[in-house]
This record gives structure tokens, C-alpha cells and sequence, in this order.
């Protein structure tokens, strides 16, 4: 059975009685589909241009028809949560897909959010499950993956990559950076990436050379990747952004593996875990000092 | 006429690099389709659009346009010239060819730059007639067909079912380019391909006049909601030219860098002083439509978007120019309803 109607039900209901000012979830897009089959490699990515569904945002209730979920509906909604116009519509609800909830379980433990801001319209796979605050979508992300869930393939391509000399692994990365044209989508499409002055766009020192060549994209991309370590939820979205294409799930499947084996933290599970770069513990391993 | 098969493309560029020209065309590298030099034995994807425009040839996304060295107390200037080689720019779209209007007008509207120009001067464009159009295309909404290039030097021209390509050589730089690849080239008749339906999907002039008046509207902030304010579209887009100048200094010296920058990024505007005249992405979104549709016809009599439909491709929100234009032509004329009634 299709869950729309009691998502629209929950949305306008939500929206009625004034519990949210607005409700951001997927509509179908006019155009409607994917369109004519495009050849591979023609500049699409897999899930750019959302696969046929946009973004709603919905402020009136019997606007919440508009509201559609299905497996297209694949862009990260919390990355909305950064943009000033959306948080000054709080309270607000989000519908969630698994992605999304681990998203915004991860930005409730960073305190990206005050508490009862807002409220999850939550899905897992495409069964709705209902209104959710933060620590039920937790629970729900907990139940899902009782596991660290990692794509199979980057698995393989990451060992594949770390049996190289290191040599010849920076000359694969630097030819894939040498692509990177600095449009910074990954950025805009995370939602983890909420500063309000990226460390690229500091000036005074410059610490990023902002130039699309080189040293400063291989900086740029590295350091976007370490920013994320124990925090990113591995949803994608960056990688599904890039419009190069360039191969982000690894480092970022990579730096979450080092994250759990080294401290013990799997991201987006617990919206009362301490953030691993936000927290220094002098217990913390110090033997790469040498 | 002169044509080639189809699937000799690769010879083709394979005979104007050995003629002295250095080619750029549709390369394919992990899965992605870019303009970008051809080496021999890559395959030239006529198939798929590429990801980068054309405009990468002339105005790269970042380029060194001065040094600096060291010298005591102060810097001695080292001469830095453009690098500017003898090209062949092959299979780029219609759309892409009639961008550089827009970029040629911009680099030289009231200071000539030597960087752009020796670009531009170095490179022969053979334009691809289109022979399928995807979701996203819509040059005709733009006064744009897909099978002329009216600003590129030679235009291939799909035949016999997408068997041949006829070469139209259009300048003398086109002719020079079909005498080097004569060696390749065959004489006899084909028969150019139909070119694909695009569909018409806005009125440009209603959305002209619109714009023309509706610099407050509220609809702009309800168009922008979803931006989440990348360079994405920016980047793709064959019209936009906007960059940023930086220099970066070292122990020895200082290069001045010219990088690409976009209206969409929160940065562009932003004052010294904290205060940004566009403090959101309402006024962003709308500076970029306003930019392409209204200033550049008005300025430089060209509209800053050729419908290669790319902001719509890569955007990860799925935003695009042509929807925003979609719903502005509605907006100005609420009874027609959306696309309906445009005049092919």
C-alpha cells in the first residue's frame, strides 16, 4: 500500500494545528520521470537532478498533497537545515528517509538544533512509520543497522587502493582532484558542512588556495573528507553532487571505518553521542605524536 | 560535399593533431563525458553532453595572469602570457557555440582581455549538429536550433542515420581545418538527419517583460528555496564567465590567479565590512536569472543562456533555468497556464 496518504494526512495535520510552520519533503517534478535514457557517462549523475522528484516546501496544509515518497526520493533534505530562510521557519518537520534520519540524528548531536524544532516524518525503506522526534528516529536508525552498514564495492576498491605504494596513490587522487572545479555542491549538498565560513573561503591567513588547480583541490577535497570523519553518515549526497563525478565515498567510507575502529564511533545513531572532532579527551591516543 | 563516416571521428582528430592542432573534444574519463584535449586512441563521445562546456577552452577555471618575483625589498614582474596553442575544438554543441557571443562581448566590452582573446584566436570550433535532445534541452525557448552554429568555423552535420558526418566548413579557419583532415574526408552525397524536436518551453519575451518588473516579487523567494547555493550550474553553464582575481604569494614570489566564482555562492558579494547587498538566496537565485535573461540582452543584445540545459543536469536539487523560466512565463500570464499556447 502506497504510504502517501497518511504522510500528507501527518504533514497537514502537522501544519493545522500550528506544531510545525512548515513541512519539507519530495514532489513529483511537472516534468515528470527521468525523461529519454541517457547514455552512460552523459553528464548525470545517478541521483542529481532528483530522479524525477524535487523538494516541497509546504506551509499550508492543503498544500500537503503535493507531498509524494518513493525510492527516488533521494536527496538529503537536512541539508536544508543550513539555509537561514528554512530555520526561520522552525518548527518544521522533514520527511526522512533512513538517510535523512541518521543526517539529522547526527546534526541533533552536534546541537545543530533546539530541541523540539523539529519533528521527522519518518520512513524506513519506503514503509512510513509516523512522526518522529529526534530519539525515535535514533531508534529507528539503531534497528535498522544494528551493523555499520558499508557498500560492498567501495570495500573492495578502498583495499585495492591501500595495497598501492603511497606514491602511486596520490598520483590516482591528484589526477581525480585535477577535475574538481571548486563549484563546491559536495559542500552545499552535505548536510554536516554547516559553517558559516568554510575553512576554503578564510583568507586572513589563506589556508586553501581557492584556485581549481592542483595543490589546492587535493587540499580542498582532504580536507573537506577529515572535517567529516566520525561525523558523516555515508548518505551520498556529496558524492551524488560532484558534478566530476570524483569517487568522495571513498575517502569518506574510509575515514569512517578509522573512525569506528579507532574510537569506537559510528555516526548518526545517537543524537546524545559526543561529536568525535568536537571532543578532546586527554585519554585521547597521543602515540602518533613521536 | 565533403563527409566523414561517423566512426571516424577519432581520425579526424587524429589527422589535425598530426596537421599541427592541438584538439579538445568529448572525452570520456571514469564515467564522466568532458571537454577536455584528445589523446590518441580516445574515443569521441558524440553521444552525450558533456559535462563542461566549451567555454573551458577559452576561459579555463583557473589561469595564472601575472607573476611576481622576489627581488630585496620589493618584486620584479615576470612577463605572463597567455597559453594560448593552435586548437581544434571538435563536436561542441550548438548551444555551446552560441555562448561565445555572450563570452566575446563580455572580454572585450570595455577592456580587451589578452587571455580570452589569444584563446580565441588560436582555436577552430567544428560544431555537432544534434541528432537527439534530452529533458533538459531547450534551446529554442532561447532562439537557439539544434542543428546550426552559426558562430563556430565548420559544423558537422549527422547523415545517412547517423552514419556520416558532412563537414560544412562556415569561415576560413573552418576550410583551413577541412584541408588539413583531407586526408580523411570523402567527396559524395549524404543525407543530413532530420535534427531532433526541441521542445518550445517559455516564451523569452514574456518572461523578459515579466522580469522587467518584478524585481521584488515574492516568487523569487519561493523559486530559490530549494538552492542550496553551489557553483554547480554556474560552472556547467557555457554564458556564465564571473571569476574572481587572488593572489597567492609564496617564499619567491606571487601569481595572480584568475578563478571562476558564481553568483549562487553566498561569498560573491560579500563586503569587507560583513554587509552583503545579496544577503540570500532569493536575491542570488534571482541576480543569475536576471543576469542571463534581462542585463546581458539589454547590455550586450544576447541573451546569457543558450538552453544547453546543464544547471538543470547537474544541479543535485534538480533545479534549472528553464523551469524558473517555465514558472515566471506562467507567472506573467496566470490563464495560459504553464507553457501552453507558445507559439513554435
Amino acid at each position: 500500500m502506497s504510504p502517501t496518504p497518511s504522510l500528507r494526512e501527518d504533514a497537514a495535520r502537522l501544519l493545522r494545528e500550528g506544531r510545525v510552520k512548515l513541512v519539507i519533503g519530495y514532489r513529483a517534478h511537472a516534468g515528470g520521470g527521468q525523461g529519454p535514457a541517457v547514455p552512460e557517462g552523459a553528464c548525470r549523475a545517478p541521483l542529481a537532478g532528483g530522479g524525477g522528484r524535487r523538494p516541497a516546501f509546504i506551509e499550508e496544509a492543503h498544500r500537503a498533497g503535493e507531498l509524494v515518497f518513493d525510492g527516488a526520493c533521494s536527496q538529503n533534505l537536512a541539508a536544508y537545515l543550513k539555509k537561514p530562510e528554512v530555520r526561520a521557519r522552525m518548527p518544521l518537520a522533514i520527511v526522512a528517509s533512513e538517510a535523512v534520519g541518521r543526517s539529522l540524528v547526527s546534526l541533533a548531536a552536534e546541537s545543530q538544533f533546539a530541541q523540539g524544532a523539529l519533528l521527522a516524518l519518518a520512513f524506513r525503506g519506503e514503509r512510513y512509520e509516523g512522526v518522529k522526534e529526534v530519539e525515535e528516529l535514533a531508534a529507528l536508525a539503531r534497528e535498522a543497522a544494528p551493523e555499520p552498514r558499508r557498500d560492498p564495492d567501495i570495500g573492495r576498491r578502498l583495499a585495492e587502493l591501500a595495497a598501492w605504494p603511497a606514491q602511486r596513490r596520490a598520483e590516482w587522487w591528484s589526477a581525480r582532484f585535477s577535475r574538481c572545479t571548486r563549484c563546491y555542491a559536495c559542500r552545499a549538498a552535505c548536510p554536516g558542512c554547516y559553517c558559516q565560513r568554510c575553512v576554503t573561503e578564510r583568507n586572513v591567513p589563506q589556508w586553501v588556495s581557492t584556485a581549481a588547480l592542483g595543490h589546492g583541490n587535493y587540499a580542498w577535497n582532504m580536507i573537506r573528507a577529515f572535517h567529516q570523519a566520525g561525523r558523516c553518515t555515508l548518505c551520498g549526497a556529496c558524492a551524488s553532487a560532484c558534478p566530476q563525478g570524483l569517487p568522495l565515498m571513498l575517502l569518506n567510507t574510509f575515514l569512517a571505518a578509522q573512525a569506528a575502529e579507532q574510537f569506537d564511533v559510528e555516526a548518526g545513531l545517537d543524537p546524545a553521542a559526543k561529536p568525535l572532532i568536537g571532543t578532546w579527551d586527554p585519554e585521547d591516543d597521543n602515540s602518533f605524536f613521536t | 560535399m565533403k563527409s566523414l563516416s561517423a566512426d571516424r571521428l577519432q581520425d579526424l582528430a587524429a589527422a589535425l593533431s598530426a596537421a599541427g592542432y592541438r584538439v579538445v573534444a568529448p572525452v570520456e574519463a571514469d564515467g564522466v563525458v568532458r571537454f577536455a584535449p584528445w589523446s590518441p586512441g580516445a574515443a569521441i563521445r558524440t553521444d552525450a553532453v558533456p559535462v563542461n562546456s566549451l567555454k573551458d577552452v577559452f576561459f579555463p577555471p583557473s589561469e595564472a595572469i601575472g607573476r611576481w618575483r622576489r627581488s630585496g625589498d620589493g618584486f620584479d614582474a615576470i612577463e605572463t602570457r597567455p597559453e594560448a596553442p593552435k586548437t581544434a575544438a571538435l563536436a561542441a554543441r550548438p548551444c555551446d557555440v552560441a555562448a561565445l557571443a555572450m563570452l566575446d562581448a563580455v572580454f572585450n566590452w570595455d577592456f580587451r582581455d589578452s587571455f580570452y582573446d589569444a584563446r580565441r584566436a588560436a582555436t577552430v570550433v567544428a560544431a555537432l549538429a544534434c541528432s537527439e535532445a534530452d529533458e533538459e534541452c531547450f534551446c529554442t525557448s532561447v532562439g537557439g536550433r539544434p542543428d546550426a552554429a552559426p558562430g563556430a568555423d565548420a559544423l558537422l552535420r549527422p547523415a545517412d542515420g547517423g552514419r556520416t558526418l558532412i563537414v560544412e566548413p562556415l569561415t576560413d579557419q573552418g576550410r583551413d581545418l577541412a584541408a588539413a583532415a583531407s586526408g580523411v574526408l570523402q567527396d559524395g552525397a549524404a543525407a543530413p538527419d532530420a535534427p531532433p524536436e526541441v521542445r518550445r518551453r517559455f516564451d523569452i519575451g514574456r518572461v523578459g517583460a515579466w522580469l522587467a518588473g518584478n524585481f521584488d516579487s515574492p516568487l523569487w523567494k519561493e523559486l530559490s528555496l530549494p538552492c542550496l547555493g553551489c557553483a554547480a550550474c554556474a560552472y556547467a553553464c557555457p554564458a556564465c564567465h564571473c571569476f574572481d582575481i587572488q593572489d597567492e604569494s609564496g617564499p619567491n614570489g606571487v601569481v595572480r590567479l584568475r578563478n571562476w566564482d558564481a553568483c549562487g555562492l553566498g561569498l560573491f558579494t560579500l563586503h569587507a565590512s560583513g554587509h552583503n547587498p545579496r544577503p540570500d538566496q532569493a536575491s542570488r537565485w534571482r541576480q543569475r536569472v536576471m543576469h542571463k535573461l534581462a542585463y546581458a540582452p539589454e547590455r550586450f543584445k544576447v541573451a546569457a543562456c543558450t538552453g544547453c540545459g546543464r544547471c538543470g543536469r547537474v544541479c543535485p536539487r534538480g533545479m534549472s533555468l528553464a523551469d524558473t523560466a517555465e514558472r515566471i512565463a506562467a507567472a506573467a500570464a496566470p490563464a495560459a497556464g504553464p507553457a501552453a499556447g507558445v507559439p513554435a
